[in-house]
């Protein structure tokens, strides 16, 4: 009998699925995957370096550019570590608007995955819809921060700017015209033939694995875990707002598809809280200025929930105007190596960019 | 559970930041004694980080284990020191995880974690330097040293000269406007 015929091929570092650069090596046998090795480093900058000697107003520019998709949970983490440290307590309003950012950052990165888990099975309509819809919510984060990608707004001690007039009914209009485009989604994505039948059963994830292995959000809810840092670990004012955790029990690519669906829906009615509630106030405590902002010697570690999953900070203070130590922890480490690679044994290449894009993972946050 | 701890391990060192987060600092000989106990004990099943933070004055590296109840609801965070040139057991052995990020750590700071099979570049390509998030690790220096600008890039402008250049030719402008003002008011 013939032996059969091994080749290796690299899956990226290109590829539309992914934000970012990321390339898998892959040991094939016909179509089948034997091997799967994941190489990062395409793109790595050193932020967590150049933070190291930077004051604490110039590290805040850098760490939005530590994920494309999500710089939001990025900035989020780095204040509320630099504010847990130096003991500062923001104000109910800034919290308020906090969330909002970031809910509305979850709704533009889910309709980001959308676009990418569509087209790597061809489906390229979902991915134009999908972009022109979060256009609109860039559209608001324009208004809001002056950025339509990175924000730079969340900052320790509040959020850099206040609503403009008018803000909030704008977000409460696009709400009600997303909660009719949900349905469509439906419609043309969740429901499709095409996406079910190259979805369900494919790259699944077993319970057990998932938690001991630190998966973190649709990989970890997507076989039954509800598991969500803004439930199980509430920060900002989550615990005021009335929110479900969807979860699925598959497992599978599908499965991690109906929870982002229903984590949009979520999405959207806590932003109609948020604009309902939004309290008056100031949006800024009194911060020390910036040159003699000190953190003393002290760690933490923090985290919220990003669209991907939880997302974690470390941060030392050492009594200088410097960080002596800010690591950050997404979900993308884990997924893209620990996870990933033993997935893919046994899957076959058509399905690689299908099961990669289902685990949110985003390379410069592996290497920031 | 904090009572045990303390008992148990003989380690006074516990501190609640808040309250969904502790942090017990332990002997590094005991540390994997620890991090088992409060598994077995109390359900920190998930291991979701290692940190490590460089203490060059006192000579030695935080090593920090973060864990995480089953329920999500609390996370420990198990502090070790390590000497700066020390090596370390890999916690690879206990969880899968452990393996990529004790491999991060590996590049950036040089800990060799014995047992780990896997220690080898992630993100760097041939790097023959210092592990580049070590303290002593000057990137402006190492940039000065190995990298040069290019004739003609804005980055090579001495900012310095160059602000008090446009100083001048902006209070020279002024001056001139205002001269000229004069001279108009007097003609009228």
């Amino acid at each position: 009998m013939e032996t059969p015929k091994h080749i290796t091929i690299f899956h990226g570092p290109q590829h539309p699925g992914i934000t970012g650069n990321m390339s898998i090596e892959l040991d094939l046998v016909g179509e089948t995957i034997q091997r799967a090795t994941t190489h990062v480093g395409y793109l790595h900058r050193g932020f967590e370096k150049l933070v190291e000697r930077r004051t604490i107003i110039q590290a805040f520019t850098i760490v939005c550019r530590i994920c494309v998709p999500e710089p939001d949970p990025n900035e989020t983490n780095f204040a509320l570590a630099v504010e847990e440290l130096a003991g500062i307590e923001i104000s109910r309003r800034a919290k308020y608007i906090r969330v909002l950012v970031l809910e509305l950052s979850r709704l533009s990165a889910q309709f980001l995955w959308m676009a990418g888990q569509s087209g790597s099975i061809g489906l390229y309509v979902v991915g134009q819809w999908a972009i022109a819809d979060r256009d609109l919510i860039l559209d608001l984060f324009e208004e809001l921060t002056g950025g339509r990608v990175y924000h730079m707004y969340v900052y320790p001690g509040g959020v850099r700017r206040d609503l403009p007039d008018g803000f909030l009914d704008r977000v409460a209009s696009l709400l009600t015209y997303l909660k009719k485009r949900l349905k469509l989604y439906d419609d043309i994505f969740i429901n499709n033939a095409s996406f079910k039948n190259r979805a369900v059963g494919v790259g699944v994830i077993s319970k057990d694995e998932a938690i001991v292995n630190g998966y973190v959000g649709q990989a970890l809810r997507g076989c039954g875990v509800k598991a969500d840092v803004r439930k199980d670990a509430p920060y900002l004012v989550y615990d005021e707002l009335d929110f479900e955790v969807p979860t699925q029990t598959a497992g599978d690519v599908y499965a991690r598809a109906l929870v982002r669906r229903d984590e949009m829906i979520q999405s959207v009615k806590i932003l109609e809280q948020v604009v309902e509630k939004m309290p008056e106030g100031d949006i800024m405590v009194k911060m020390p200025t910036h040159r003699k902002f000190k953190l003393p010697k002290d760690d933490t570690w923090v985290k919220v929930e990003s669209a991907r999953g939880e997302f974690a900070y470390y941060m030392a203070g050492d009594g200088t105007e410097k960080i002596r130590r800010m690591q950050v922890r997404g979900p993308s480490l884990v997924h893209a190596f620990t996870l990933l690679e033993d997935m893919l044994v046994g899957a076959e290449l058509s399905d690689v960019a299908l099961i990669m894009n289902s685990l949110g993972i985003c390379p410069p946050e592996i290497e920031r | 559970m904090y009572a045990r701890i303390k008992n148990q391990f003989a380690t006074p060192d516990i501190e609640i930041k808040r309250g969904d987060l502790s942090k017990v600092v332990i002997k590094k000989e005991r540390l994997f004694e620890l991090i088992n106990f409060l598994g077995v004990e109390y359900k920190y099943l998930t291991l979701n980080g290692i940190t490590c933070a460089d203490w060059i004055e006192d000579d030695r590296f935080a090593l920090s284990y973060i864990l995480t109840t089953l329920d999500r609801g609390h996370t420990m965070m198990v502090q070790t020191f390590i000497k700066r040139d020390a090596k370390f057991k890999t916690l690879s052995h206990i969880f899968k995880q452990a393996e990529i990020m004790e491999r991060d750590l590996f590049e950036m700071y040089g800990i060799d974690f014995i047992g780990n099979g896997n220690l080898k570049e992630l993100s760097l390509e041939n790097w023959i330097h210092t592990p580049p998030l070590r303290r002593e690790f000057d990137t402006l220096e190492f940039v000065n040293n190995n990298l040069s600008f290019r004739e003609g890039r804005d980055d090579n402008i001495d900012t310095k000269a160059e602000t008090k250049r446009l100083r001048a030719l902006k209070k020279a402008k002024k001056l001139a406007e205002k001269k000229a003002k004069e001279a108009q008011d007097g003609d009228s």
